[in-house]
């Protein structure tokens, strides 16, 4: 529906039927979609083809012309009550109560970033051909993160992150995730975690920050509208904070991920992922509790267990790493190479149509130093931000 | 009657010094309470595009006689939804042309392709499969 609409036909004539298509066989096929019935209408799906085809048009679908939706009234006005109903209304929260969003405190926002408030920070949509590109501005991203409780110090990452015009809640029926990891001096700047629990929910600046790119995606780039532009089969509940990591570039022996991806020491760096998520590399059996470890071998064959869509990455506690290190891996990059055989043949870069990145593997520490465990799961680094440019 | 009354305060007695012992405290302010006043707040909301609206393609009066093109764009399974659809038409409607296609990207119209169907087909059923 979005993408008729958005390719100017919103009365364009669709047909439903009991799906999906692919993994089935012809008789299944025939039973269930040929021969079967439009859920929604009860009729059958060929007799309506038939009928779309055949059935002349209405006024509606020949009208020509131009449609501007706009982007509605620029403020409201009500007791604080009314007004969290009135955004859950709207569909314009995550159905978490957010912090209202009254001049005062966008203002404050605001202050941290030297970026006009009318600036177009970005343009954004739910990913693929599903619904047209929105625009929003420095202002709006302020009163987004408003919404998500953010501090004004941490405004210039999220207008980093709002700057790639990167979705975070993806259309996508797979269920996609986003993350991002963070460099930089600004982690302890801003209080970012980059210690036990380094992943999960309980640090204000990982959270929030999150939060506040998502909402910024609901409510600038019309992402997360279930049955219109956010179609994940059972979903995806990263999609309401992502994953925002710091590294723990003070207890890793290797070089931080902004500076193998190009950029200097010390600067502070955004780096997005996209992908299906993480989880504890204990859900593999490649990774079965010794009296001693090999972590190396453990990570490379869980890497061979990977999907290529998104290629793997490894989450890694310091101890972990420091294994990595003592098994004679210097660097990250000499690790890839044992771990993603270089040289060796590569996966099919296509299947289904969708591009892969088979072969990716992305190595990032954080975390704490209680126990030797680790995250693995599949994401792709996309880009790189300079956090410091939106200040 | 007395011992029930007796019970009945002793529960309550544990359950104020429960309240005590947890430290709890009353963020409301109940009954008697102000009104909140009314705030104004901005919209978070970012600008759609506008929208140029395209009439649809004429319909057909019947499929008789006419040239269908059946358009795989490639997703997996699609091909043999298209097989069956094919089949379908064979049996229910022999009067109409079939033809089976198959657009080489899933998300970019094949040039070579629309030419011929602008030529040579009356109706077109893209397959997106999914």
């Amino acid at each position: 529906m979005e993408v008729a609409l958005n390719s100017g036909m919103p009365n364009l004539r669709i047909q439903y039927f009991r799906g999906p298509v692919w993994g089935k066989t012809n008789d299944q096929l025939r039973k269930q979609i040929i021969e079967g019935n439009n859920p929604i209408t009860g009729k059958p799906v060929m007799q309506e083809i038939i009928g779309h085809l055949t059935r002349p048009l209405t006024a509606d679908e020949k009208k020509t012309g131009e449609l501007n939706p706009g982007r509605g009234p620029a403020a409201f006005t009500g007791t604080p009550d009314e007004l969290q109903q009135l955004f859950l209304d709207k569909r314009m929260t995550d159905f978490l109560p957010i912090t209202l969003p009254t001049e005062d405190k966008v203002e404050e926002m605001l202050k941290a970033t030297s970026h006009e408030p009318d600036e177009i920070l970005g343009k954004m949509n739910p990913g693929s051909e599903a619904g047209d590109v929105w625009t929003y501005t420095v202002r709006d991203a302020a009163v987004n993160a408003v919404m998500a409780g953010a501090k004004p110090e941490y405004f210039p990452v999220i207008l980093a992150l709002g700057s790639t015009g990167t979705t975070p809640v993806n259309v996508s029926d797979n269920g996609f995730m986003a993350g991002a990891v963070i460099n930089g001096a600004i982690r302890e700047e801003i209080g970012l975690n980059s210690d036990i629990g380094a992943v999960g929910p309980y640090a204000h600046a990982n959270t929030v920050i999150g939060r506040a790119w998502s909402l910024l995606a609901i409510n600038g780039g019309n992402c997360g509208k279930v049955g219109t532009t956010y179609m994940g089969t059972v979903g995806n509940p990263v999609n309401l904070t992502n994953i925002i990591m710091a590294e723990n570039e003070e207890n890793s022996p290797f070089q931080p991920l902004s500076v193998r991806r190009g950029f200097k020491k010390g600067e502070n760096i955004v780096t997005l992922f996209m992908g299906w998520g993480i989880l504890s590399a204990k859900n593999w059996k490649a990774n079965v509790w010794g009296s001693t470890m090999n972590y190396p071998q453990i990570i490379k064959d869980i890497y061979a267990q990977q999907d290529a869509m998104f290629g793997t990455i490894a989450v890694l506690s310091p101890p972990i790493a420091d294994f990595v290190k003592d098994a004679g891996y210097d660097t990250v990059e000499t690790f890839t190479e044992f771990v993603t055989d270089a040289g060796a043949a590569k996966p099919k870069p296509k299947i289904g149509g969708f591009g892969m990145r088979g072969g990716n593997f992305t190595v990032v520490v954080t975390g704490g130093s209680n126990n030797n465990y680790f995250m693995m799961g599949g994401m792709v680094p996309t880009v790189s931000v300079k956090i410091d440019d939106w200040r | 009657m007395k011992l029930r009354t007796a019970i009945i305060s002793v529960l309550c007695l544990g359950l104020a010094c429960s309240a005590g012992i947890l430290g709890t405290q009353a963020y409301g302010q109940g009954k008697g309470a102000v009104e909140m006043p009314e705030i104004t707040v901005l919209s978070p909301m970012g600008t759609p595009p506008p929208i140029t609206l395209k009439a649809q393609a004429p319909r057909l009066d019947t499929l008789d006689g006419k040239t269908l093109y059946l358009v795989n764009t490639g997703f997996v399974g699609t091909e043999r939804l298209m097989e069956v659809m094919t089949e379908w038409f064979a049996a229910n409607h022999p009067k109409t042309t079939i033809v089976n296609k198959r657009n080489p990207s899933m998300d970019v119209p094949n040039k070579a392709l629309w030419d011929e169907i602008h030529e040579k087909a009356d109706a077109v059923i893209l397959g997106l499969g999914h």
